[in-house]
């Protein structure tokens, strides 16, 4: 039995509905990250796991207790907010120990909970201070601390690096990860980064308009996308998704692109998925990511089925640790990922190679994957 | 920032009867209700109830005392005819033709003053600081220091006339407060005193509150300061001409105090408002009724405009 | 920001141009400062001046021989009618109406506030745009009825006073005074809660709900604390009005020695009896103004924000 179950939940205001039945579960331990647009319902969806909203349908248990009516102090839950929702008039000791106070926590108690949860965090040489007198990565850190006084059974963090700058998101981003891996609480977590949803889960649901797209490991959703909501989310620079026909050349499919101009490109498919028989002579969608067409030199060595095309350059950026080429492809922008050394200049025309091993393949018009 | 609902709708706490919730979390999902409804319900009794009340006092015949036997619209009646009664003129005549000309002339003055006023501070005058509180202070007094310090500084014997006589200018003549035809003026005078510093400050607040840059992008297409004003700013100001009119109707409207502090109701009366004539009406003249029929026409009037204003200003609007 | 700086391409005018442009704009300010700093000055210098003076000199000329005899009488000698004990008194009065009427209206503004922003319900809107409108109807529409509940307090104070001996405030003017400005002020300390909470994080609530603290640990732990700006704006804007008010005051309280400050006043200056003492009504007058005018003076800002707020819901 899992940790955390959400079953069937559904949540309507009025005659809108929100969450459109979540089926989610979680391990002891596990890190599950909710990542999606905005208005997908992911912070609903957490709100509903904390208690700050109702729920209208289903269930939500946390260690095979039913948790859905119980009140959020009742719960065994900690948050951390966006804007860390520190006390403005309360000291950084304040708002750590208001929680253990509003409990009803001896004085002494208090202070011993909170001299030990400043260390963990390295804040002690804050605990006087207001929240206004300190900055942003620091807020985060008492926000941290005031979850982690409470030692509950559930972890919930909604967007919490979102008002950091980029550097300081980063190391945070790291920090949790620790945070996780040696207290080994579990932790739910919101975010509209697939970076963040990629480097801290051990599970991501994908949400999109109140409904989970798909719910796996972050290499799951990563390599499989279900569809093409979740192929274009994940990954940055996003996957390619160029429109093509499934051709036939003797013994198997090939996958075929138009050009402005040229001749089209037809790739041949050494192990094409079962489904896309049905195809044959039909429009797809054709997926690739921009780290599986690449210069030759650079193509997977040990990759089984690579096929190179001439294609025609039109832009090239160079990022320091990789340089980007922009080609078109199916009346698409297609950003091919390149070694930082790649001799490669705009307006000529260059090898690619694509490695179709990492390939997908979509139906227009359901936009699910063809497996 | 993540969905619509989070937004629209904040905190939904449990207050949703839930199955095998408890007497006592129940009390608790309630509190929030019941800590408004005290306000609420006085609200309703108190206002709404209270409206009721002088409305159904105006179909009566009460004289002193309130008499609750339904009598018809009698004392609209003759509020109507009285409407028309000019030569002489009946005291409803008075009031509504004052009310007119306090109105409008209330009104529009404290709008251009204020405007002007405004324009003129947004000029980067030195000493602003000092200006500002100069022009506003008398919004802090009350309509009756108002009317007592008027009263004097336009009294024919004592005040601005006799000054003027002293310095020479004897010719010069100014006994409006004393005159039935012009004492509404008077009102008009320390009225605009009072309020336009106000408007001046709700003004300045718009002008602070443009965009700078729309300001160079129209001096870099080459309009006159005068232009600029005219064609940009106050167009943009046209929100605070609504807010500056909404405030300065409902002060008119309810502008009693000034005519009892500044006239006494001035000669015969000259110069009752709506609110004066309801007052004596109700409790000097005896009549109850009528002056209960005076209140709701003063009612529906700033109902007319408060309504619309109000219901626009509470209006969902779209995120 | 918008101030309009005139561009240089304009400048060829001259300076000349622009230095009587400035001339005329200084001017015309210095000439409204004079017109709203009249009243006061005349009012201030006459209450210091002797009737002698007041009758053979100017208006406008300070005072020769300064006294404080004026304030003095009016502080504790002149007359309202026909008793002769100052305006002391009154002013007392008015204190005694406007503290608890204060209190009251903001401390049930702030809970308002409060739960239209923080715990919605359905038709919490609807709520509020009635309360709100409250504090615009022209208080004649309710006086009537008014008097009449108050008058049965009354008579039910005296049925108190017969029972028990006491009239826990049954029919005291002052009382009556307290609950007419509580009724008609919420209206308006609700609007300004409610807008300040309006902008205040929901994430601070929920986090103090995840924290454990109830309803009103919330309120009084995290959001009162955190309300001082629009606590001293709501006190401000209830003072001036209720200090101010003459109408429910001259309704309810409208005679003996029961009056607030604003009554009695109109009632000194319409003093017929005797000489008219200019000075004495002069100085009467400056004494119901002072309260006002200082909180003016101390916190012109809030006052201001005040006034706004109950003009432009923003």
């Amino acid at each position: 039995m899992a940790f955390l179950e959400i079953d069937g939940l559904k949540k309507r205001f009025g005659a809108v509905e929100i969450l459109k039945g979540i089926d989610l579960d979680l391990e002891k331990g596990g890190f599950l990250v909710l990542v999606g647009p905005s208005g997908c319902g992911k912070s609903t969806l957490l709100n509903t796991i904390a208690g700050l909203e109702t729920i209208t349908e289903g269930e939500i248990r946390v260690d095979g207790r039913t948790i859905n009516d119980l009140h959020p102090s009742k719960r065994d839950i900690a948050m951390v907010f966006q804007s860390y929702a520190l006390y403005p008039n309360m000291t950084v000791a304040g708002n750590i120990a208001f929680g253990m106070e509003m409990r009803g926590v001896p004085a002494d108690e208090r202070q011993k909970a909170i001299d030990k949860v400043a260390k963990v965090l390295q804040i002690g040489h804050l605990l006087k201070r207001k929240p206004s007198q300190l900055s942003g990565g620091q807020r985060q850190r008492v926000a941290m601390g005031r979850a982690l006084v409470r030692d509950p059974k559930l972890f919930l963090f909604d967007e919490p690096l979102s008002n950091l700058d980029a550097k300081l998101r980063v190391d945070m981003r790291i920090e949790i990860k620790r945070l996780h891996a040696t207290t080994g609480t579990t932790i739910v977590y919101v975010t509209h980064d697939q970076i963040e949803a990629m480097t801290l889960a051990t599970k991501i649901a994908v949400m999109r308009d109140g409904e989970v797209q798909q719910f796996g490991t972050p290499a799951e959703i990563y390599n499989n996308p279900v569809n093409l909501f979740v192929a274009d989310f994940m990954g940055s620079p996003a996957m390619n998704l160029i429109p093509a026909t499934i051709g036939s050349n003797g013994s198997g499919f090939s996958v075929v692109m138009e050009r402005e101009a040229r001749q089209p490109i037809s790739l041949p498919l050494a192990n094409a998925p079962a489904g896309l028989s049905a195809f044959q002579g039909k429009p797809i969608i054709f997926g690739v990511r921009p780290e599986a067409l690449t210069d030759p030199e650079g193509a997977e060595r040990n990759a089984s089925n690579i096929a190179r095309a001439d294609c025609h350059i039109e832009v090239i950026e160079p990022a320091g640790s990789d340089t980007f080429a922009v080609t078109n492809l199916g009346g698409k922008a297609v950003v091919a990922r390149l070694r930082a050394d790649a001799n490669i200049q705009p307006g000529t025309v260059t090898p690619l190679a694509f490695n179709l091993t990492k390939a997908v393949f979509f139906d227009p018009a359901t936009e699910r994957r063809i497996v | 920032m993540s969905t619509v609902a989070e937004t629209s709708i904040t905190l939904t706490p449990e207050h949703d009867a839930r199955p095998g919730a408890s007497v006592r979390s129940r009390l608790q999902d309630a509190l929030p209700k019941l800590v408004l409804a005290p306000s609420f319900a006085a609200s309703v009794v108190f206002v709404y109830g209270f409206i009721l009340w002088t409305i159904y006092l105006s179909f009566t015949n009460s004289k002193t005392f309130p008499s609750y036997a339904i009598t018809g619209p009698r004392a609209y009646q003759r509020l109507w005819r009285w409407t028309f009664e000019s030569d002489p003129p009946s005291s409803w005549y008075t009031s509504i033709t004052n009310m007119g000309i306090f109105g409008f002339l209330y009104i529009s003055i404290c709008l251009a003053l204020g405007l002007f006023l405004a324009i003129l501070l947004d000029q980067k005058i030195r000493g602003e600081g000092m200006l500002r509180p100069i022009y506003l202070y008398p919004m802090a007094l009350s309509f009756i220091v108002t009317g007592v310090a008027w009263k004097w500084f336009l009294d024919p014997g004592l005040g601005l006339e006799q000054t003027l006589h002293q310095w020479g200018w004897t010719s010069f003549h100014f006994d409006w407060i004393k005159n039935k035809d012009f004492v509404i003026y008077t009102v008009v005078i320390a009225g605009v005193w009072q309020a336009s510093g106000f408007i001046m400050a709700m003004f300045l607040a718009g002008l602070r509150g443009i965009d700078g840059e729309i300001m160079k992008a129209a001096q870099i297409d080459g309009a006159t300061t005068f232009q600029l004003y005219r064609r940009i700013v106050i167009p943009l100001l046209r929100p605070i001409f609504l807010s500056a009119l909404i405030v300065l109707a409902h002060l008119a409207i309810k502008s009693y105090d000034l005519v009892v502090a500044l006239t006494s109701g001035g000669p015969g009366g000259s110069a009752w408002l709506p609110s004066n004539f309801m007052y004596e009406y109700t409790f000097k003249r005896n009549e109850m009724a009528v002056g209960s029929a005076s209140a709701v026409i003063m009612l529906m009037t700033i109902t007319a405009i408060i309504v619309p204003y109000l219901y626009s200003e509470l209006r969902e609007k779209p995120r | 920001m918008s101030a309009v700086a005139t561009p240089a391409r304009q400048n060829t005018g001259g300076i000349r141009a622009r230095t009587v442009n400035r001339i005329v704009i200084y001017g015309l300010l210095a000439l409204f400062a004079l017109f709203y700093l009249m009243p006061l000055f005349v009012m201030l210098v006459t209450s210091f001046k002797t009737m002698d003076e007041i009758q053979n000199g100017n208006m406008l000329a300070l005072p020769q021989a300064p006294t404080f005899a004026p304030w003095i009488r009016a502080w504790s000698e002149v007359c309202s009618g026909l008793t002769c004990v100052g305006m002391k008194g009154y002013f007392w009065n008015s204190i005694k109406m406007v503290v608890p009427a204060v209190v009251i209206s903001t401390l049930l503004g702030a809970l308002n506030g409060y739960v239209l922003t923080k715990w919605r319900f359905r038709g919490a809107t609807l709520v509020f745009g009635l309360m709100l409108f409250a504090c615009f109807i022209p208080f004649q529409s309710v006086l009537l009825p008014m008097a009449t509940i108050l008058g049965s307090f009354g008579r039910f104070g005296v049925k108190l006073q017969n029972a028990t001996g006491l009239t826990f405030g049954f029919g005291n003017p002052t009382v009556n005074l307290v609950f007419v400005h509580v009724v008609y002020g919420i209206g308006f300390t609700t609007l300004f809660f409610r807008n300040y909470y309006e902008a205040f994080p929901n994430e601070l609530v929920k986090a103090a709900q995840i924290d454990g603290a109830s309803f009103f640990q919330i309120f009084r732990r995290i959001m009162l604390p955190n309300s001082l700006p629009i606590i001293v704006v709501t006190v401000i804007y209830q003072f001036t009005n209720i200090w101010n008010d003459f109408l429910f005051a001259s309704a309810y309280a409208g005679s003996g020695d029961v009056m607030p400050m604003t009554v009695a006043l109109n009632n000194v200056v319409n003093t017929s009896t005797g000489v008219v003492e200019y000075n004495v009504n002069m100085a009467a007058a400056m004494i119901a103004a002072l309260p006002t005018l200082l909180v003016y003076v101390l916190a012109g800002r809030y006052f201001v924000r005040g006034l706004m707020a109950g003009a432009v819901k923003g």
